[in-house]
């Protein structure tokens, strides 16, 4: 059994380290600088290792801290009932919520995949030695804050100490049901996706956590010590149970299919957005073209991509007329908003590049042109020559401007109009420079999203996304649009300044891209 | 016409694929490119279509004159099949004649080239995503065929079809070989006596063509066998 522990704790240890190591590698300069050994190396092994130590240990108790602290004390202090009562009630309840949604044994981690069904463990040793481990990561974890914060609270030594046990013996109790139920159903629990039922239960009792108290009803000490006993005793029994079971094998095989281990948790994952991406295909036959060459070929895309292209870019559209409606609206009953709103209007540009930031759908718009056109097109040496490449990317960069200029326009106009019905302006010009401004900053993000895409190229065969200059281009891009947030600067001279720039960056990266893309727009090996 | 490789070198970090490969392939040919798992075959297919760049040497095509490879010297097959899955068969076909159009001399129409692989006609106006894996692959070889380029390189072609349809894709082949170099890589010894002409085994990072003369069949395959196993 112990040994059966050390081999999945080490597996687990060295994935870690790798993929600590293979983020490392991921930076921009350091993956030129640092070869594949690396994963072999003895002192950046160890690092990693440290690292990863480091991370069972706040992983162990930082998340504890923060749920005693937040979950239980302070919102325990916010009721005038009974402290200490109060804080073993919220208590009591949150844990049978965690014992339904926090089973440890029934939520399919890569660590069970890898171990089980990959490496053939044995099934049986791994479950109960793993989770003999998380639940003494759970007493350690508990223990320091239920005492620090139950004792400040007045509640009982004992009780504080005994606090933890009653999370394990609930638990326990809960694996009892879960196995006794796959026993007699062949149904196995995934705590990742819990059905109807199991969601209506925690929603009762998280009512009756924070519910209860409001009304002053609250469970007494002494009805948690009642609680405690039974608890424990039934978590006794369960516990020879779960030791008894023989199955864990077959029910593992259930759990970690791959589509409960890598998907569920993370939606983002490739193979999902690879899928849904896949989805959106729409076709009906009449979508058709008369163009001819590339021209034709995008077309044909953008038609068959309307819902991803167009019908977004609608969608924000109506929303932005209805703000800006709404806007006038209260000009129009509330006088007061005159003043600050005009005030808004000319010198709150800045934070609009952070707005037209946040609705630009370029990052979508790339990744769909990959995933669904690219990623088998870029295979056809043809396709790469900088006649059609460039052709192609033309007929891209059209419909990626006008996709977002839908919105971009009537912010443009929006503000344009907000400006006029609040007292306007001494200087006309503010008016074309809030409209061309916004505009311009749309074809920025346009033409940004598409030359880094097409200068990049940031996806691999298994359209995987490996590239840490882009990644670190995106995260630039971010940080400098989110700074904007902060300053206050007057309309026309930013605003000129912006399309300045736009004009600018934009002539720089076509010349880039037209130089540049026929080497650079090929599938990373 | 034919394709020169002189001193060919990739290397991933300091491991070296390919160490120097010289080779002579020959207009009128079918070459059957043999080699062990991670012998580099991959590897010299992307180099010679130009989606990885070299660590040495060069290649080019001879014809009269020694020249460089352009983008449509080159089709490249490849094991899994590749197409865009938000066009039709038809579409498809449409776009790449009309992108190749200096390249065919003699168009035929698209659905001439739907029968000469054999495509069924309720298919030609399905979505690529709706094909089968053997009939994106036939996508696949016919798109590159129709650019009528001077090389084709085939990465295990036949594997994904079934026993009829990689029949007719072998008749195909040898039917249009007076006026390609095919370069064919496969794990099917069966498959590259019957089909090639030339056996050419990558083996540490060199090429070595294996010559038959005067030994029969069995003696040809444990000569290949040999030669693969001095890794």
């Amino acid at each position: 059994m112990l040994e059966s522990f050390i081999i999945s704790f080490r597996l687990k240890n060295t994935y870690m380290a790798n993929s600590i190591i293979y983020s490392i590698k991921g930076l921009p300069v350091l993956n030129k600088i640092l070869p594949n050994r690396l994963y072999k190396s003895g002192g950046l092994k160890v690092f990693a290792n440290i690292v990863s130590i480091l991370w069972e240990i706040v992983n162990t108790f930082l998340g504890k801290f923060l749920y005693v602290l937040l979950m239980l004390f302070l919102m325990t202090t916010l009721y005038d009932t009974n402290q200490a009562d109060t804080f073993l009630h919220i208590f009591t309840f949150l844990t049978l919520i965690g014992a339904i949604s926090n089973t440890y044994m029934f939520n399919p981690t890569k660590d069970k995949y890898y171990a089980i069904i990959l490496m053939n463990m044995d099934a049986g040793k791994y479950a109960i030695s793993n989770y003999a481990y998380s639940m003494l990561k759970v007493v350690v974890g508990f223990l320091p804050f239920t005492i620090l914060f139950g004792l400040g609270i007045d509640v009982p030594l004992w009780l504080c100490i005994l606090m933890p046990f009653f999370v394990v013996a609930v638990k326990i109790c809960a694996i009892f049901y879960d196995i006794w139920k796959y026993k007699r159903t062949g149904i196995v629990t995934n705590e990742n996706s819990l059905d109807k039922l199991r969601w209506a239960l925690i929603a009762l009792l998280l009512a009756l956590a924070y519910g209860l108290p409001v009304v002053h009803v609250t469970l007494t000490r002494t009805i948690f010590a009642i609680l405690l006993a039974a608890c424990l005793l039934f978590g006794i029994y369960s516990l020879t149970q779960i030791l008894a079971f023989k199955d864990y094998k077959k029910l593992y095989k259930k759990l970690l299919t791959p589509d409960n281990v890598y998907m569920v948790k993370k939606a983002t994952s490739t193979e999902t957005v690879k899928k849904n991406i896949a989805k959106s295909i729409e076709y009906d036959g009449s979508f058709t073209s008369n163009k001819e060459g590339f021209a034709y070929f995008h077309e044909l895309f953008v038609k068959r991509h309307r819902k991803l292209l167009t019908k977004s870019a609608e969608k924000q559209s109506f929303f932005l007329i209805a703000v800006v409606a709404l806007v006038l609206m209260i000009v129009h009953f509330v006088p007061e908003s005159k003043e600050p709103l005009n005030y808004i209007t000319l010198t709150f540009l800045p934070y609009f590049v952070f707005i037209m930031y946040m609705l630009n759908r370029g990052t979508t718009i790339t990744q769909a042109m990959f995933m669904n056109c690219d990623h088998s097109m870029l295979t056809y040496r043809i396709y790469r020559t900088p006649q059609v490449l460039l052709g192609v990317f033309k007929e891209r960069l059209k419909t990626m401007i006008s996709i977002n200029l839908m919105p971009a326009s009537i912010i443009g106009l929006g503000l344009a109009l907000i400006l006029y019905a609040t007292g306007g302006t001494d200087n006309p010009l503010n008016y074309l420079v809030l409209f061309i401004s916004i505009n311009a900053m749309s074809i920025f993000f346009s033409v940004h999203y598409l030359v880094m895409y097409y200068l990049l190229q940031p996806y691999t065969v298994s359209t995987e996304l490996k590239s840490g200059t882009y990644k670190a281009a995106q995260l630039l891009t971010y940080l400098v649009c989110y700074v904007m947030i902060y300053l206050r600067l007057p309309t026309i001279q930013f605003g000129i300044a912006t399309i300045v720039f736009c004009v600018a960056y934009t002539a720089i990266s076509l010349v880039l891209v037209y130089r540049y893309a026929p080497k650079t727009f090929k599938i990373r090996l | 016409m034919e394709l020169i490789i002189e001193n060919l070198k990739k290397n991933f970090e300091k491991k070296e694929v390919l160490k120097g490969l010289n080779f002579r392939f020959e207009k009128g040919k079918i070459y059957g490119l043999l080699g062990r798992n991670g012998a580099g075959k991959t590897t010299l297919f992307n180099c010679l279509n130009q989606d990885l760049e070299l660590d040495g040497g060069t290649f080019y095509i001879h014809d009269g004159k020694e020249r460089p490879l352009e983008a449509n010297d080159i089709g490249y097959v490849l094991s899994i099949p590749n197409v865009p899955e938000f066009l039709t068969g038809r579409e498809f076909l449409k776009f790449f004649l009309e992108i190749n159009k200096k390249q065919v001399k003699t168009p035929k129409t698209i659905d001439e080239y739907f029968d000469f692989m054999n495509i069924e006609t309720s298919d030609r106006d399905k979505l690529l995503k709706d094909y089968s894996h053997g009939m994106k692959n036939k996508m696949q070889m016919l798109v590159n065929i129709i650019a009528n380029p001077n090389i084709l390189l085939l990465d295990e072609p036949l594997t994904s079809f079934d026993v009829v349809v990689a029949e007719e894709m072998k008749e195909m082949l040898k039917s249009i070989k007076s006026d390609h170099i095919i370069i064919f890589s496969t794990h099917i010894m069966e498959l590259a006596l019957d089909l090639c002409d030339e056996i050419v085994v990558l083996n540490k990072g060199v090429l070595e063509e294996i010559t038959k003369s005067d030994l029969d069949d069995k003696e040809f395959k444990d000569k290949i066998i040999d030669t693969l196993r001095e890794a």
